[in-house]
């Protein structure tokens, strides 16, 4: 398990799940996924639907019916009798796909405050927590903080559930599909947001998506699932070269790479590990130039 | 609580392909209709021990694991001996004074407060039972018009019977979907650090009541967007429309509601 004298922060080790195990009605989730996050890494969890990526969501926090021995957590098994699943929580900070099933409170600021609070700290501390959370979200403090939750749009509503989970100065940030229901702005917003956060606060990130286009953008490992296994795992250019397999597994493909595939109708040798449009444009110039 | 859709089957379909899940809808329909009123006639233990035979064959002709079914009834069991309790406490009958077996102030245990409250149990459960069996035995559609086609004739009288079994057929289905949604939230809610997995019962039950509030307001958002649904495909009712699908019961169906009617014709007599 160690590995350059670190743990890794989060390892799954032949994590296997059914939900509703031993009744007629039992699905299973995943099947003997491995990996191992290492602290500070920008993880992309990819896959289409029914891949499992919220299950395994769900199991870095411990939210599921865990068996021993296949979640851990800086080393220490979460299954563990006795394993203190509060800390865990406090620690792995996770903003699940529908916002609202996250929001406890009515009244933002309250919401906001929830997790220092329950954490523990002080009103002070928490108050500014709060300020600086709601601000950082672009969601000015005096002005929102009294605001009734339901009350928001969408996207607002999204933002305090981040604002919810940044509070807490979680070292692991999980996202699930952070981008969905968000419009262009929103999302360059979020996602610039999000490049900062992780490198002030040395964040280990981990977004869970079906697109790429997103995850691309801010993560530089991917770890792909397919129906409940893991079937790459690598850092990005080394999976984004393979684009083929990653269409057939039906995850969406950032525009860069979509343009690349069209390129190889020309140039059949013409790679796809290509990030920015910047990179395309560049690659596709060289070839225009050469030929 | 994380998972409490193992705690809670009521209202959930379970397709196991079996005899019962074949047979015709209207046929289950009536049977479960036979037995609560069983559940009415039957007074006596010794009725309810001949019907017993009957509902555990039911239950395993369905192939519905019966663990499974027994787990997902332990709220409602749980429910059921909370009344129980009062029931057996507070009975007020005039007993002869030879039949309490303990006694203080209005409160009392007597031999008679016991028997009624066993019968009511029994009672209770066959209600429970049968309703739950027919539902994880009848698909959402074949429910509906089951129930529909049962009712019909009353549409003569003016009755809105599609109408009505439509709030109905909703009103049952809706109860596995909140459930789901109950555990989506309490999974959201325990990983900020609102835990519902942890804790004695009553702290458990007292997070729940947090939980109220988000499921009503997705109750109402998801009526919107059925109600909307079926405006934008024009439903109207179905007085005019024809079925896909139509139910002819065979000989088994007819054998199948002839043997529960003369089964409970028999615990009713004795």
């Amino acid at each position: 398990m160690q590995r350059d004298g670190h743990p890794p922060i989060l390892e799954l080790e032949s994590f296997s799940h059914t939900y509703l195990e031993g009744t007629p009605r039992a699905s299973e989730g995943v099947r003997d996924v491995s990996f191992r996050i290492q602290p500070g890494e920008r993880v992309g969890v990819v896959g289409a639907t029914q891949s499992g990526k919220s299950t395994v969501v769900d199991s870095f926090a411990h939210l599921l019916r865990l068996k021993e021995g296949q979640v851990f957590y800086k080393g220490e098994d979460v299954a563990a009798p006795g394993y203190d699943r509060a800390r865990l929580r406090r620690e792995v900070g996770i903003v699940f796909q529908q916002p609202e099933s996250q929001i406890i409170e009515d009244v933002v600021g309250a919401d906001v405050a929830f997790g220092p609070t329950a954490a523990g700290l002080s009103a002070a501390e928490t108050r500014e927590r709060v300020e600086e959370s709601l601000n950082t979200l672009g969601l000015p403090y005096p002005e929102y903080r009294l605001r009734y939750v339901h009350a928001l749009s969408g996207g607002q509503r999204r933002r305090v559930a981040i604002a919810g989970v940044l509070a807490m100065h979680t070292p692991v940030l999980v996202l699930d599909e952070p981008m969905a229901g968000l419009d262009p702005r929103g999302r360059r917003e979020l996602l610039e947001l999000l490049v900062r956060l992780q490198k002030d606060r040395e964040l280990t990130l981990i977004v869970c998506s079906a697109s790429l286009t997103d995850a691309s953008l801010l993560c530089d490992r991917f770890i792909v699932l397919d129906r409940g296994s893991v079937v790459m795992d690598g850092r990005a250019r080394e999976v984004l070269r393979d684009a083929d397999r990653l269409a057939k597994l039906d995850i969406t493909l950032p525009e860069p790479i979509v343009g690349a595939r069209e390129m190889q109708k020309l140039f059949p040798d013409f790679p796809t590990d290509l990030l920015t449009e910047a990179e395309l444009e560049s690659e596709l110039l060289e070839r225009l130039g050469v030929a | 609580m994380l998972e409490l859709q193992r705690n809670v089957i009521f209202g959930q379909f379970v397709d196991m392909g079996s005899f019962i899940h074949c047979m015709d809808a209207r046929v289950k329909i009536a049977a479960t209709l036979v037995l609560i009123v069983a559940s009415f006639l039957v007074d006596s233990f010794l009725g309810f021990a001949i019907l017993a035979p009957l509902l555990l064959a039911i239950g395993l002709v369905s192939k519905i694991p019966l663990g499974y079914v027994l787990r997902g009834s332990r709220l409602f069991l749980a429910f059921l001996v909370f009344i129980l309790f009062f029931q057996v406490l507070f009975y007020p009958g005039n007993v002869p004074e030879s039949d309490y077996l303990w006694h203080w102030g209005i409160l009392s245990v007597s031999t008679e407060g016991l028997y009624t409250a066993g019968i009511l149990a029994l009672r209770v459960i066959l209600l429970y039972y049968v309703t739950t069996m027919l539902m994880l035995t009848t698909s959402l559609v074949d429910l509906t018009n089951g129930l529909e086609l049962i009712l019909g004739p009353l549409q003569r009288l003016r009755v809105p019977v599609n109408e009505l079994v439509l709030v109905f057929v909703i009103a049952i289905k809706f109860v596995p979907v909140f459930i789901e949604e109950m555990e989506r939230l309490a999974r959201a809610q325990t990983a900020r650090g609102f835990p519902f997995d942890e804790g004695g019962p009553v702290k458990r039950a007292r997070r729940i009541g947090r939980l109220l509030v988000p499921i009503f307001i997705s109750g109402f958002a998801r009526a919107d967007t059925l109600t909307i649904a079926m405006n934008t495909r024009s439903y109207r009712g179905g007085r005019h429309r024809t079925k896909l699908r139509q139910m002819r019961a065979s000989l088994s169906d007819w054998l199948a509601i002839l043997l529960v009617v003369v089964w409970v014709i028999v615990a009713w007599m004795v």
